[in-house]
């Protein structure tokens, strides 16, 4: 509700959230475009997602700079830079496991549960769009971060039997399973840095009361 | 939203020729209230013939006093199992485990076994479902 009483005072802090709101759709677009180029092994779509991620850091430091231009009071300008520094980590580990992915070939027997766990991640970073539309229109946010913890321990579980597949495929080299390792390491770490963005969220909802 | 992005994959087993005292001693070290009964085939290919549950060793064993090591648990399974496509929605799932009163369908792509969507499961995806409102849509 504050929120709304301090977005109505100027277009400097209108432009932020569009810009925050624009950081965020391009996460979604990322992690959509990330789970189909996954399922397809499409390496031009999986290079999008590198781009992707260069658009968000774009949009990130348009945020920040409106920031520190003046919108909004000084005291709320931590935390909402520090969500969009949380929100572009997210980008930053899906651009990485991009490039494991575009440099090593996904085992067969793994795909499928690693599709499972692009599509959540999706469908993370969309409930994490839901969460900041309901905090701009003053809304309580506590149905969309269980939301967002509920994907986290499912993609958690789904972890430890990646893992547990993996370590049944032979690899020729050490450095062919540590690629390996990472990729599986950075597509299941996601969820947890969104799920941190939703708690940065939390706290700006609850700072702005 | 369809079960394939609420089920479980990984799909805890136990031999049909296995005794029930192998499968409480799994269940209870992994807390799982029940395993799927696996049968070999002539091609040595695993098949999921029927399904084990906390309450077919209580009550067709302990309860009657018999000693799980002596009884297979291919005697005590239910049988066949129930199976939803991946594709079926979560009202949809809910709606076959009221009819058929159980706790846990298996989840299939074809013919084959592909996961396992339960109680909490629906209700975890009912809880993002209304997180979710009209999004999307």
């Amino acid at each position: 509700m504050v929120l709304e009483r301090l977005l109505s005072l100027g277009k400097k802090e209108r432009d932020v959230t569009e810009d925050m709101r624009r950081h965020i759709e391009l996460l979604c677009d990322a992690c959509k475009t990330f789970k189909a180029a996954l399922e397809n092994e499409d390496r031009k779509l999986m290079r999008e997602v590198i781009d992707l991620e260069r658009q968000g850091d774009s949009a990130r430091r348009g945020v920040i700079s409106h920031i520190y231009e003046g919108a909004f009071l000084p005291y709320l300008r931590p935390d909402l830079c520090k969500f969009v520094e949380v929100v572009d980590e997210v980008f930053d580990l899906l651009k990485d496991t991009a490039t494991y992915c575009l440099d090593t070939d996904l085992p067969e027997p793994l795909r499928g549960e690693c599709v499972r766990v692009a599509l959540l991640n999706f469908r993370m970073s969309e409930m994490l769009m839901i969460a900041f539309d309901a905090m701009l229109k003053g809304q309580d946010l506590r149905e969309k971060t269980l939301a967002i913890r509920i994907y986290e321990k499912k993609i958690d579980d789904m972890k430890f039997s990646i893992i547990n597949e993996a370590q049944q495929i032979p690899v020729s080299d050490f450095w062919s399973g540590k690629m390996l390792s990472d990729l599986i390491s950075g597509l299941t770490s996601i969820s947890n840095v969104i799920e941190d963005a939703s708690d940065h969220l939390q706290i700006l909802n609850l700072s702005t009361r | 939203m369809q079960v394939r992005e609420f089920m479980t994959t990984k799909i805890e087993s136990i031999d049909a020729d296995g005794s029930v005292y192998d499968a409480v001693e799994i269940m209870v070290d992994r807390h799982l209230r029940s395993l799927a009964v696996k049968v070999s085939g002539k091609s040595g290919k695993a098949s999921i013939e029927g399904v084990v549950t906390a309450r077919d060793i209580v009550f067709k064993v302990l309860a009657k006093g018999m000693n799980p090591k002596n009884v297979k648990v291919s005697e005590i399974a239910s049988r066949p199992i129930i199976c939803i496509n991946q594709e079926t929605n979560i009202e949809d799932a809910a709606a076959v485990m009221e009819k058929s009163n159980i706790a846990r369908l298996y989840v299939s792509d074809g013919e084959k076994v592909v996961g396992l969507v339960s109680m909490l499961d629906i209700m975890a995806a009912e809880l993002i479902i209304s997180a979710r409102g009209s999004y999307g849509s």
